[in-house]
């Protein structure tokens, strides 16, 4: 693990991100089998929602800072589509799309070897900011972002809420919101040397306080909308050569692990034995109402 | 010859001192995973516990108490709070270390644990992923199953198509965001001699709340280590400069009654949740969600998604683990996720059109019916007797 050297005080600021096409979970799009399962061919695919928030992240490192944003994914050919949303949201100056038949099926570990070789295209390797989602909507597993962040030998800060950037010293400080369970949650503060990357919080909002701020924040966003009409003009795409990937460490070759098999979760055994009654009857309604009363513990008196 | 890989390391999270519920937990699990292994192997393979903090070696005794064979301890005020990098950096240097693992084992041969659990909370699901991609091995997120097994595997990659047996194989079972799938992973050595690679641990996070940890035994003796860590100025680049303690605006601790909602909502999303909150307010309860809700599946107004659609309501192994006195679950289908967060709850009424929806089996009143049929009469019913429950 080498931390190479980045930029130098007064270097414009280099950010990435790291986006994921995901199934698109919103009601009308998104379409269930008969069995309560997630119907894939049916439900259309846009950019994940976590990843609309890392965008929105870095779209705050261009306002404030001035940052050059290059949006990244690994994916099919058509997960052009997400690189134009997420551009739309954080107005990038450049897309990278990681495409190649060998990457298919990969696991983290080896989507994570994909996105190091690829950060490291990014302003010819000088990225100061990366940024992730928190974890994808349908893998779920929040493993890519720590593990890329890993490979890169970048400090890596998860469920972070808010970041701010010391430039003369090219220092973060960011708050993370950490969730200790049986004990309470806790809000840390940190403070780190760039390089850094930031796995942001789903409860992320950025706010812009200066009247400065907010000219540019509309300048970025009108510039975002008119470059995504015309992402194609932005669009690189790397494939597994162009990358510089090792075949042994991508796709499923480089996966430790496998999908051994998918069942169906058997129904446990009923736990309770329910009173079903009919929800249009009054007269059961009212005994139903006396009944959650007297488990909270207030007595009724007739 | 000893072996290359072996045991089973669990690293410990505790809070000043004292271990997260999920660590006692996980030891739970470990320990009889092991005894069934030893048993079926002939074998004298360890439950390893794996601690790094400031003043710990109390809390190694626990852990044995609890379950472990070995405790392995790093002291120092550098690891007062949890830090990924150098913790990760410390937890792959203990997992590699020989000489540690010669102090309860034979361990001549050794080279890393052969499975390992991390806690599937903020900080475990980040450490296990940077600790696996520094031990270059095959991790699984979120397992509420495990199974130990020798397997017949015939893969294009792994194995080049031919059958192959894998044995002391962990079946590493995972369920899916539906909360109906349950997906099965392994991590498995590449035998395939053109890309072959050995991927050990096989590692894992485990949702807390699932396995159920083992009566601390004060009998039980095992061996303390203690590992030394050296630290290089670039370990500690991450300075925390300030904690603070927050309460979330959502409290189901305090709150006797908590009514939840989920994607039976969907006809008229803005109305019923507006139905839903009244019920909840009628009984003085917090509001709940299931998981599905939290990635706002409806388009509805701003106030009511940053209110309600958050992560911060999710009740279940995604989210919060519940047991109020009273539980009412409106348009929930009862996903297992969902289950394992509510099913202490002392009372459980459900609402729903669907008599074959799982949560029949899970609740003590099923109303049968739609939630905006049902609620509006619940609600004047309740409304009704509330008065005379006043008037004590």
């Amino acid at each position: 693990m080498e931390i190479k050297g980045y930029s130098m005080p007064g270097d414009t600021l280099n950010a990435a991100v790291i986006v994921k096409l995901e199934p698109d979970f919103s009601e009308g799009n998104v379409s269930y089998n008969a069995d309560g399962t997630l119907n894939r061919a049916e439900t259309k695919s846009i950019l994940g929602p976590h990843s609309a928030v890392a965008s929105s992240a870095a779209f705050y490192a261009k306002v404030r800072y001035g940052a050059r944003i290059a949006v990244t994914t690994m994916g099919p050919p058509i997960a052009d589509v997400a690189l134009q949303q997420a551009q739309v949201i954080c107005d990038a100056d450049e897309l990278h799309l990681y495409s190649d038949r060998i990457f298919a099926g990969a696991d983290t570990l080896a989507t994570a070897e994909v996105l190091r070789n690829g950060i490291a295209k990014v302003e010819g390797g000088k990225v100061d900011l990366v940024f992730s989602g928190h974890r994808a909507s349908d893998g779920e597993t929040g493993q890519t972002g720590p593990q890329t962040a890993w490979k890169l030998g970048f400090t890596f800060l998860g469920n972070v809420i808010d970041y701010d950037i010391d430039l003369q010293n090219r220092m973060v400080r960011a708050k993370r919101l950490i969730s200790l369970q049986g004990f309470y949650d806790v809000i840390e503060e940190v403070e780190a040397p760039l390089p850094v990357f930031i796995a942001i919080d789903p409860s992320y909002k950025a706010s812009f306080s200066t009247v400065s701020q907010r000219l540019a924040f509309e300048k970025y966003q009108k510039e975002g909308r008119a470059r995504a009409q015309d992402f194609k003009r932005y669009l690189k795409v790397f494939n597994a050569q162009q990358l510089g990937a090792d075949p042994k460490l991508v796709g499923l070759p480089g996966s430790p692990t496998i999908v051994y098999k998918v069942e169906r979760i058997p129904k446990a055994k009923a736990s309770r034995k329910a009173e079903v009654i009919d929800g249009s009857s009054r007269e059961e309604l009212r005994k139903a109402a006396a009944k959650m009363y007297e488990i909270l513990g207030e007595m009724i008196i007739k | 010859m000893t072996e290359k890989y072996q045991h089973l390391y669990v690293v410990v999270e505790h809070e000043d001192g004292k271990p997260v519920p999920v660590s006692l937990e996980m030891l739970g699990e470990a320990r009889r995973l092991m005894d069934g292994f030893n048993t079926k192997y002939r074998s004298d393979e360890k439950v390893v516990a794996v601690v790094l903090g400031h003043g710990v070696r109390k809390l190694c005794e626990e852990l044995i108490f609890f379950g472990a064979d070995a405790a392995i301890y790093s002291d120092s005020p550098e690891f007062k709070h949890a830090r990924n990098l150098v913790d990760t950096k410390v937890i792959s240097e203990i997992a590699k270390d020989r000489e540690l693992a010669s102090k309860f084992s034979k361990a001549a041969d050794f080279v890393k644990p052969r499975y390992m659990f991390f806690a599937a909370d903020n900080i475990g699901r980040q450490l296990s992923s940077t600790v696996l991609a520094e031990l270059e091995s095959g991790l699984a997120s979120d397992i509420n199953k495990l199974v130990i097994e020798d397997l017949e595997i015939k893969h294009e990659h792994k194995t080049k198509g031919q059958a192959l047996k894998y044995e002391k194989t962990l079946e590493m079972y995972r369920p899916d965001f539906s909360g109906f799938l349950w997906t099965t992973i392994l991590c498995l050595d590449n035998r395939n001699p053109a890309i072959a690679r050995e991927y050990h641990p096989q590692a894992c996070s485990i949702i807390p709340g699932v396995f159920a940890p083992i009566e601390r035994d004060t009998s039980r003796r095992g061996t303390i280590v203690e590992h030394r860590p050296s630290f290089a100025e670039r370990d500690l680049r991450v300075k925390v400069i300030g904690r603070k303690i927050v309460k979330s605006d959502v409290d189901f601790d305090s709150h006797k009654a908590i009514v939840s909602f989920g994607r039976g909502v969907k006809e008229a999303p803005e109305e019923n949740i507006r139905l839903v909150s009244r019920l909840a307010e009628q009984l003085e309860g917090e509001v709940g969600i299931s998981l599905p809700i939290s990635k706002k599946p409806f388009a509805v107004s701003e106030v009511t998604s940053s209110k309600f659609m958050i992560p911060d309501r999710v009740v279940g192994t995604s989210g919060r683990k519940v047991a109020p006195l009273v539980y009412v679950a409106v348009g929930i289908s009862g996903a297992m996720q969902h289950i394992a967060g509510m099913k202490e709850s002392t009372f459980v009424v459900a609402i729903n059109p669907d008599e074959n929806a799982p949560i029949k089996d899970e609740c003590d009143i099923f109303i049968k019916g739609r939630m905006e049929d049902v609620i509006p009469l619940l609600l004047e019913e309740l409304q009704k007797q509330k008065p005379a429950i006043r008037a004590k």
